[in-house]
């Protein structure tokens, strides 16, 4: 069980819910945002570990927003996992050469979010906060 | 060099004889000019007008005396078009060249083959796109006297390339259209399935029998319409030309195998045995590995699919020639008429549909089984007797090239 702090980005509400209850099950403490604009607020009020990005954002989109927050000495640090219902070959390409440090593609599967998110959390070595 | 035999010699200096009898009465001279498919302008060096041809007469509206020693060839084009050939030509040859005639034939003068397309106007202000030849003309001392300029009227062809370019631009918005609306789905899939799924592990709080059970249904609904979905934008990519092949060397039995070990549940819950063989001379290929295991799971899951239980599958590969290789799945279910035959690799065609639909599949596995094997450079057939069963064949090449083809 992490303590790691995540952010979940997504505009489709049941979306942002089913990645939110499904982390919070796995005792990850949960933030939300549902468009780049309020993402960025709550990460300067509450800066997370890592961020669940969904990549098809009205307004600023997902890549948009991972590239400020990478340019950003006091953001760099965040790790970026973009999430995205666009399954096309050179999408993950684009999404890492944005500065993500892992890519998902929805729907998500439930049986290996967790795990893949954990890895992350840990492979950055990044301590989870108390 | 060969040697000519007498007889070839002999045949040689009839032809020469008859091509001289025939520059000789001006015959052929006579045929080009009266020709009314071709517009023939023949200038004097300075351009000016000399011969204006029946079929020139008949495509531009004037009469040979309206033209002859009055004008040059240029006044009769599009004078826009006759400005940016002269400044394209220009930067081409690196020298300034003035519009008007010089535009028309300068490469012609400098020994360089001209063929362009340009658009005429004719007497009473119409136009029409042609191409034009240009040849010099010269005397005996090799001096330029003039230019030969026969035109093709080039209107049919544009329509044509226009059609065809409304075709593919239709074919190409279908395609987006396509991609856009299966993303636009997968969004909404994305909260049944996971939702389904998250439940059905139990973990939010323990569930009932029934309860799981209904909520494995919405899953599997799930899953399949998801299929579906992913079946359709494959479909899109491959028609708007944008499924791309990342060819790989691999071993193609540990490949195989590892396919059959997918198919392999729904073969046991209906108790088919499925046989594989591989010829060992068979070892690597070059191939695009993941669409060679879509395209043997559709045809093995389709096989295990349309075969009662209890009957037989099997799946064999073998060398076909230095190049190829074969690889066919056999079963023993329901077999296919010879009347469907043609209907099978079409979008959306389950045979026997409607009410009477037993078989559970998209009628999308293959359509695009064989378009993901003809963008390998392969084919696909079928040999089916109604009651015995089926056998669908795959040649595919043994190296495929990579990018789009």
């Amino acid at each position: 069980m992490s303590t790691a702090r995540i952010l979940v980005v997504d505009d489709n509400p049941t979306n942002l819910k089913l990645a939110s209850d499904l982390l919070e099950c796995e005792g990850y403490h949960i933030l939300k945002a549902v468009d780049a604009e309020e993402a960025q607020l709550v990460i300067q009020r509450t800066p997370p570990d890592l961020i669940l990005m969904d990549i098809a954002l009205p307004g600023m989109d997902g890549l948009a927003l991972t590239s400020k927050l990478k340019a950003d000495e006091k953001t760099r640090h965040i790790i970026i996992v973009a999430l995205t219902a666009f399954a096309m070959r050179g999408d993950d390409a684009k999404a890492h050469a944005t500065g993500c440090d892992g890519y998902i593609t929805k729907p998500v599967n439930t049986r290996t979010l967790p795990d893949e998110i954990n890895a992350m959390v840990t492979r950055k070595g990044n301590r989870p906060r108390q | 060099m060969t040697t000519k035999g007498p007889a070839e010699v002999a045949d040689v200096n009839i032809d020469v004889r008859r091509a001289e009898a025939l520059l000789k009465t001006g015959a052929l001279q006579s045929a080009i000019f009266n020709s009314v498919n071709f517009s023939s302008i023949a200038t004097d060096a300075k351009g000016v007008i000399q011969i204006f041809s029946v079929g020139a007469e008949r495509m531009l509206g004037y009469t040979a005396a309206e033209v002859m020693n009055k004008i040059t060839p240029a006044h009769i084009f599009d004078p826009q078009e006759v400005i940016a050939r002269a400044k394209a030509l220009s930067v081409e040859l690196g020298t300034a060249i003035t519009s008007g005639f010089e535009a028309l034939v300068f490469k012609a003068s400098r020994g360089i083959e001209d063929i362009y397309e340009l658009t005429y106007i004719r007497k009473d202000g119409s136009r029409f796109p042609a191409v034009v030849s240009v040849t010099a003309l010269r005397d005996a001392q090799d001096a330029i006297i003039g230019y030969l300029l026969i035109s093709t009227d080039n209107t049919a062809r544009k329509h044509a390339e226009a059609d065809k370019s409304k075709l593919q631009e239709d074919s190409r918005m279908k395609s987006e259209f396509l991609a856009s609306m299966s993303h636009e789905l997968r969004t909404p899939l994305n909260g049944i399935i996971g939702f389904a799924e998250f439940l059905s592990d139990g973990k939010p709080g323990t569930l009932n029998a029934k309860q799981k059970e209904y909520l494995l249904n919405i899953l599997n609904s799930g899953k399949y319409l998801l299929q579906l979905i992913n079946d359709v934008l494959d479909l899109a990519k491959v028609e708007a030309g944008k499924m791309e092949l990342n060819p790989e060397s691999f071993s193609l039995a540990p490949a195989i195998e590892e396919v059959c070990a997918v198919a392999t549940p729904m073969a046991q819950k209906k108790h088919i045995q499925v046989n594989v063989t591989v010829v060992p001379e068979l070892g690597s290929v070059t191939l695009d590995q993941q669409k060679f295991k879509q395209v043997l799971y559709n045809l093995i899951s389709n096989g295990i699919n349309f075969t009662e239980d209890g009957g037989g599958a099997e799946i064999f590969a073998a060398p076909l020639d230095a190049r190829r290789f074969t690889l066919s799945v056999k079963d023993t279910g329901i077999g296919i008429k010879p009347e469907d035959m043609k209907r099978l690799f079409r979008e959306f065609e389950q045979l026997e549909s409607g009410a009477s639909r037993r078989y559970e599949g998209t009628g999308l596995g293959l359509a695009l089984t064989r378009k993901i094997v003809e963008l390998q450079g392969g084919s696909i057939g079928v040999e089916s007797k109604v009651g015995q069963g089926s056998t669908f064949s795959v040649v595919l090449p043994l190296i495929t090239k990579a990018g789009k083809p």
